[in-house]
């Protein structure tokens, strides 16, 4: 029998594998005399233990009354560690506000922008009139020094306006994207680190 | 025509009752106490094996959940939180109580070489023995396989109860389950015996 089926007999007794371990375990019980035989113990042995009686505890009321008593009157304020850990999730719930905040930011602006463009916000009082506007200032004073031919204008044109439009944009949600991904991958390790098995036999 | 009002009663649910009990509202906390006190007595009863030590124990447990029940975080099992404390809460006691600790137990008992199999029988007598060799595995690994076999928890809830990996959950559960077998190897020759037979009838 194999020493790593016999580690797992525990887990298999409680209900405690996956599919795939719980197929292996059971062709194994099933030609192996000696596993099935521990097995046997095992649930013999958790039907020992449950022999021991419950005692006859005080009724819940008088417990709970009991407790009431001696309840002190203040509790303890939420320490500094849990500040820290309620920090730490709220972390994520602030980089995706963020993300959204930028995102709608944007949209509204683009929309403000193609209406102002299509005519829609004529008669609409001044204070729309951050709505950005559609002037090149790099690529006009580049054209007007005869460093660009109508060609490259138009490019210089698109890209600048890429270059102002939409670069923070993307620079931002790149940001925000490798700030979230850092937290995973710290939590990620704490995580791990938290679940990494032990050893199996102590003493 | 005579009318009847009819008073519907509803029941908080145990998060209402948490978020109340942590504002400070005693009664709310109450309640929560008579929800779980069973479970945190039997929890600490078979960690020491002592009545009233347990209802000592619990009634301590009980005071430092409401002490610190604003450090709670309610997403978490309250019933998971409460063991934790009250296992912690056995430990102290038991610590403190030195006469009831393992090694003052009548070992002598365990191992008696004249008690036949007959005389296993006798409940008093098998109740003590399987208390007894429970009492004397060390409290780390005692905590788990009460956890386990009187509570039914699995090996995630136990894992969150005592803020251990699963991996050191399963090799104390291991490790408790070996020691019983061979304490008590004699009662569950006569255990496995008598499933024999009657799998046989």
């Amino acid at each position: 029998m194999s020493t790593h089926v016999s580690e797992w007999l525990n887990a298999y007794h409680d209900g405690e594998l996956h599919r795939t371990q719980f197929q292996r375990m059971e062709a194994h019980l099933a030609e192996c005399d000696t596993c099935q035989a521990e097995l046997e113990l095992l649930e013999s042995l958790s039907g020992l233990l449950q022999e021991v009686p419950t005692p006859e505890f005080t009724s819940v009321e008088r417990f709970a009354s009991q407790v009431n008593l001696r309840l002190p009157h203040k509790q303890i304020a939420i320490s500094s560690r849990q500040i820290l850990e309620i920090s730490w999730w709220m972390i994520p719930v602030g980089l995706l506000a963020v993300w959204i905040f930028i995102g709608t930011s944007f949209f509204i602006s683009d929309i403000l922008s193609a209406a102002n463009h299509l005519g829609f916000l004529r008669g609409i009082s001044d204070w729309m009139a951050f709505v950005p506007s559609n002037d090149i200032y790099l690529s006009a004073t580049l054209s007007q020094l005869g460093l660009l031919s109508s060609n490259s204008l138009s490019w210089a044109e698109s890209m600048e306006a890429f270059t102002r439009m939409s670069l923070p944009l993307i620079s931002l949600q790149i940001s925000i994207a490798l700030l979230y991904l850092n937290w995973i991958a710290i939590w990620w390790a704490r995580h791990a680190r938290h679940q990494q098995p032990g050893q199996f036999l102590e003493g | 025509m005579e009318t009847f009002t009819v008073a519907m009663v509803i029941t908080p649910s145990e998060a209402e009752l948490v978020i109340q009990a942590q504002s400070g509202e005693r009664n709310a906390f109450s309640e929560l106490v008579c929800i779980h006190a069973q479970g945190v007595r039997n929890v600490i009863y078979h960690m020491c094996g002592d009545t009233q030590i347990a209802e000592d124990a619990a009634q301590e447990t009980f005071i430092q959940a409401w002490k610190h029940l604003p450090s709670y975080r309610p997403q978490t099992s309250l019933r998971n939180w409460l063991y934790r404390i009250a296992v912690n809460a056995a430990t102290d006691l038991l610590r403190k109580e030195k006469h009831i600790l393992p090694n003052a137990l009548e070992d002598l008992q365990l191992q008696d070489p004249h008690l036949g199999p007959e005389a296993l029988f006798f409940e008093g007598e098998r109740t003590a023995l399987i208390q007894n060799a429970i009492l004397s595995l060390p409290e780390v690994s005692r905590a788990v396989l009460v956890l386990r076999e009187y509570e039914g928890m699995s090996y995630h809830e136990i894992a969150n109860a005592l803020d251990i990996p699963i991996g050191t959950v399963m090799s104390r559960l291991n490790y408790a389950r070996k020691a019983l077998k061979d304490k008590l190897q004699q009662s569950l020759f006569v255990q496995v015996e008598v499933k024999h037979v009657d799998s046989r009838e």
